[in-house]
């Protein structure tokens, strides 16, 4: 207790030294003072009575010393005479201070710009209370470790299960058509479905207004409330508190708005930020999927369920609770759940699983630190020079007593104000980068956002990587200076003696940044490479021409037999417009990226022991479809007319769904069940060729084609061909749609080769141009740091390559003489860096591209135009050797 | 490392012999705390009367004694200390230490060969 009141007293007699320098002074004044006083009394001269009283005082500056140690923090004031020392001489060189600043700046902004994405990814806590309590529970199958649960499997779950505090269920954040009043044309928001529980077991308390009531999710279609979000309360209600209580439309059915979340909960998911949250009792409303009961089926899984664990019990228990709960699904109901698990995930285990991209942000993130090396050792070569430089300066100051531990901390005080002057400017960069990820638009009418922000722990991360580095290129020059031979270094004269050991130190900091840059390059140049390919590469439709807008008449109540007559009579009255080449109707659009799964059963096919059904990927479409997309039918035929809701099923497939089910024989006049063994029998009158369905960079998928009439659903796409502009036909198609249904909203009325570009080409090219970025960065910073060991060679050669000069040497000999070391060291650097090159590329083959195989052409771009570049970064200062006049050269110093 | 001990433990008595001056006599200033303790020590303080000031900066800090500005004899600003409660409380705790250490080092002292076996 007494040494830390001891401490505070310091920390506040620190603030006020001065006063305290100015009360000791005063203090002793008046000892010596009243001492003299008293020796004058005792019959001394007044000359003498001071001696007297001065000795017998003692040795004041010596005291005055001991006062100071007691009475503050001495190394904080010794600190800050280093720091100012340090700005001082910072001051006194502003280019080399500039060079480095920047240099760091880059390499941390670059890094904490990147580092921003994973942190949104992966790292932020869920905006709720106790976060870390919050798991995630996923049905598992043999593909898939991430499913979700059907209703009934939930309401199990919650029911049976002891480990929590409350298991909560939600769907996917939906297109819901919301009107304010009755008669307004429905807009799309984004709605999700939630258990009546969910805001309470989050710890979410509704910002305005209640949550939902347990009893308002018991009675399917009957309690028909709403809590609205933040964003869109603020948007369509100008944050109204009187907007609880209100009466609105969604999908045409009266909702009672009941709550406001906060805005401290903009949702659980990583992108999107719902409008609106409803009782899962409302599922009617929203059904997504015709064919399934939601409240009944075991199978129509469309619920993502998490749960907050009770204090202290383990993960593992809940994992065996639940595990014990799938074998007896799979028991019960051997129909939905056969070879179906469930686990347990905790937040980050969830975020790994649910979405991929965070993949490329590690990957960002590495190259980034890589540039931030490339930085720290270019950093710690030029400090190194301008230690050597001040070698002299160091000498003196050890001579006169300066300990070497406190030489260190003066050195290092100096890194640690360069790294924090770096960092400063790499928090501007970072917020720079993070401003050009939120350029990136996504192509939906649904509220997603680039999640990616400087929050509190980037920004910590950005500080911690600036003390980092200050240590990692601030130590080495800093050990090295005070080590220094003092004889040698006094005696001023700059002498290099040849082969001296400490070059070793410069010599690797060259090496590696020749191999990190080469590196940099060699991975950005593979990105963008075999991204290029895969754009030539053809996907397999068409792009141009096309107009899309999609359609939902359940945003206005229509039944299903309503919904296609809409559909039937659309595409009639389309196909005959003006300017209309073909017209098409399809579920989804190619790299829509939202195609439904179906499972099968392909007739006459041994299927193994322990699986009930496959799974592919498929699309219901109209007759107009292959034409309007140019999807070429290899065998077989179109969809025609006749297949209408009455007539045989048919089904078309794709040609790797053909070789994958019957690789010897034609999948033509084939058959599969749909669901199980026992279900429905669809023929396969075609086999399509395989195109690219999500994304440029794909494997090839299995994928089954079903005619609407026989597959119909309620939210489609309509595809437009035209001959010119295709955003020429939105006005003649939004006539055609007020004719049949004037409050019909259009949806995503955009062209689909903008579509198309923004979802295919856009997001991989920022990837792109970001490694190419890094690549570029990382090969300056090299090419500086090449530049500026040579140039430093020479200068401390300078007088020896006069003297070679004067006694005859060629030009070409003292050239081969400042640039031999360098070429040399750009040739470890470089196989160093094809070493990692290699190696990095195996990673992102792996990891992003699926596909196997050397690059050649990446390294014979890269290497070459890497070494012609740091060879000429070495050429410049070499060349000034050569024209070094003798007489000049002797003459210096 | 052996002339440093000596100062702690001159430090350390000098502090308690601060406390009990100031215990004593009751408010005064840094040169009459010297005098007191010369007259009563003799040259402990003889030669160095300025190491009394970090010792009285430390006692300050640790709340032991107060001080504030006051006119000294000769009528100049001089600086007046003072006990504290927590001053007097602490030179009770240390008299006591201090009596106790004294007396046990006191009969090592005395104590002679055969006393030990």
């Amino acid at each position: 207790m007494k040494s830390l009141r001891r401490f505070f007293a310091r920390l506040s007699t620190f603030a006020t030294r001065r006063a305290q320098d100015e009360r000791l002074r005063e203090e002793i004044g008046e000892h010596i003072a009243l001492q003299t006083a008293e020796n004058l009394r005792a019959g001394m001269s007044p000359v003498e009575a001071r001696r007297q009283a001065m000795l017998k005082f003692g040795g004041v500056e010596a005291m005055k010393e001991d006062y100071r140690t007691a009475r503050g923090l001495l190394f904080v004031e010794n600190w800050l005479q280093d720091v100012r020392f340090a700005l001082r001489s910072l001051r006194r060189t502003p280019g080399l201070t500039a060079f480095v600043v920047i240099t760091l700046a880059l390499g941390i902004g670059m890094t904490s710009g990147t580092f921003s994405m994973v942190d949104a990814l992966i790292f932020r806590p869920y905006p709720v209370p106790h976060p870390s309590g919050v798991i995630t529970l996923a049905s598992t199958t043999r593909e898939s470790s991430f499913d979700e649960f059907s209703y009934r499997e939930y309401l199990d779950i919650h029911d049976k299960t002891k480990s929590y505090d409350g298991v909560i269920a939600n769907g996917d954040m939906e297109a819901v058509g919301f009107s304010a009043e009755p008669g307004a044309t429905p807009r799309i928001k984004g709605g999700m479905m939630v258990s009546a529980n969910y805001f309470q077991v989050l710890g979410v308390a509704p910002r305005l207004g209640r949550g939902f009531r347990e009893d308002e999710d018991q009675v399917p279609g009957r309690d028909a409330v709403v809590v609205l979000g933040p964003d869109f309360w603020k948007q369509e209600f100008a944050s109204d508190p009187s907007a609880v209580g209100r009466i609105i439309r969604l999908n045409g059915t009266q909702f009672t708005v009941i709550g406001v979340a906060p805005e401290t909960f903009p949702g659980m998911e990583i992108f999107g930020h719902p409008d609106l949250y409803m009782p899962l009792a409302m599922a009617r409303a929203f059904s997504t999927n015709p064919q399934k009961n939601f409240f009944e089926d075991r199978d129509d899984r469309e619920l993502n369920v998490r749960a907050r664990l009770k204090r202290g019990t383990p993960l593992q228990q809940a994992q065996n609770e639940l595990s014990t709960l799938a074998t007896n699904f799979q028991g019960e109901y051997p129909k939905f759940n056969r070879g179906r698990g469930a686990a347990v995930y905790t937040q980050f285990e969830t975020r790994i699983r649910e979405d991929e991209s965070w993949k490329f942000g590690v990957t960002f993130v590495v190259l980034a630190l890589a540039v931030l090396l490339v930085a720290c050792t270019n950093v710690a070569g030029l400090l190194l020079s301008r230690a050597r430089a001040r070698s002299h300066e160091i000498a003196v100051r050890v001579t006169l007593g300066a300990g070497r531990v406190r030489l260190i901390r003066l050195l290092l005080t100096e890194s640690l104000i360069l790294a924090s002057m770096g960092g400063l400017g790499g928090i501007v960069i970072g917020y720079g980068v993070v401003e050009w990820f939120h350029t990136f638009q996504f192509m939906t009418d649904l509220p997603w956002a680039v999640p990616f922000r400087m929050d509190t722990r980037v920004l910590l991360a950005s500080v911690a990587l600036s003390v980092f580095s200050a240590l990692l290129f601030g130590l080495a020059p800093a050990l090295q200076s005070t080590r220094a031979d003092l004889v040698n270094a006094l005696k001023a004269a700059d002498v290099d003696v040849p082969g001296r050991k400490h070059l070793w130190g410069r010599n690797m900091l060259v090496v590696a940044q020749v191999s990190m840059s080469l590196m940099l390059l060699t991975a950005s140049f593979l990105m963008a490479h075999s991204f290029q390919r895969s754009l030539l590469e053809r996907t397999g439709f068409a792009k141009d021409h096309l107009l899309m807008v999609s359609f939902d008449p359940r945003l206005l109540q229509y039944n299903p037999a309503q919904t296609q007559q809409f559909y039937k009579l659309l595409a009639e009255r389309v196909r005959v417009a003006p300017g209309v080449q073909s017209e098409a109707l399809t579920q989804n659009v190619p790299f829509g990226g939202d195609f439904d799964d179906m499972a099968f059963v392909p007739d006459e096919f041994q299927m193994p022991r322990d699986r009930e059904n496959f799974n592919s990927t498929m699309d219901s479409v109209d007759e107009g479809y292959f034409k309007t997309m140019r999807i070429p039918i290899l065998r077989g035929r179109d969809f025609l007319a006749s297949d209408a809701a009455e007539a045989p099923r048919v089904a078309i497939v794709n040609e790797r769904f053909a070789k994958h089910y019957w690789p010897a024989g034609d999948a033509v006049g084939k058959h599969i069940h749909l669901d199980n063994r026992a279900g429905t029998l669809v023929e396969i009158v075609g086999v399509a060729q395989t195109i690219k369905y999500e994304g440029t960079i794909e494997k090839p998928m299995d994928f089954v084609y079903m005619p609407l009439a026989q597959h119909p659903i309620a939210r489609m796409v309509l595809m437009v061909q035209s001959s010119g502009d295709p955003l020429q036909l939105v006005q003649p198609v939004k006539d055609i749609v007020r004719s049949l249904d004037p409050n019909l909203p259009m949806l995503q009325t955009r062209s689909y080769g903008d579509f198309y570009v923004n979802q295919a080409v856009k997001g991989p090219r920022m990837g792109i141009n970001l490694v190419a970025t890094l690549g570029a960065v990382g090969l300056l910073l090299a090419v500086a740091g090449l530049y500026g060991l040579v140039a430093f060679n020479v200068s401390r050669r300078i007088r020896e390559i006069g003297i070679r000069i004067a006694l005859g040497a060629q030009s070409s000999d003292v050239l081969r003489l400042v640039i031999g070391r360098g070429l040399l060291l750009v040739g470890i650097g470089t196989v160093i860096g094809l070493a990692m090159g290699f190696t990095l590329e195996q990673l992102m083959n792996s990891v992003l591209f699926n596909s196997g195989g050397v690059d050649i052409v990446a390294y014979i771009i890269v290497v070459p135009s890497m070494f012609l570049v740091t060879t000429l970064a070495a050429y410049v200062p070499a060349r000034r050797a050569c024209r070094i006049a003798p007489t000049q050269a002797l003459r210096y110093e | 490392m052996a002339s440093k001990q000596k100062t702690d433990v001159l430090q350390g008595t000098l502090a308690l012999m601060v406390l009990k001056t100031l215990d004593v006599l009751g408010t005064l200033h840094g040169y009459g705390i010297a005098r007191r303790i010369e007259q009563i020590s003799g040259d402990i303080l003889s030669v160095n009367q300025g190491t009394l000031y970090p010792v009285l900066l430390k006692l300050e800090q640790e709340g032991a004694i107060a001080s504030e500005w006051g006119a000294s004899e000769n009528n100049r600003r001089a600086r007046f200390y003072k006990l504290t409660r927590q001053g007097r409380k602490q030179l009770q705790v240390e008299t006591q230490d201090w009596q106790q250490t004294a007396a046990i080092i006191g009969r090592f002292f005395e104590a002679n060969a055969e006393d030990l076996s």
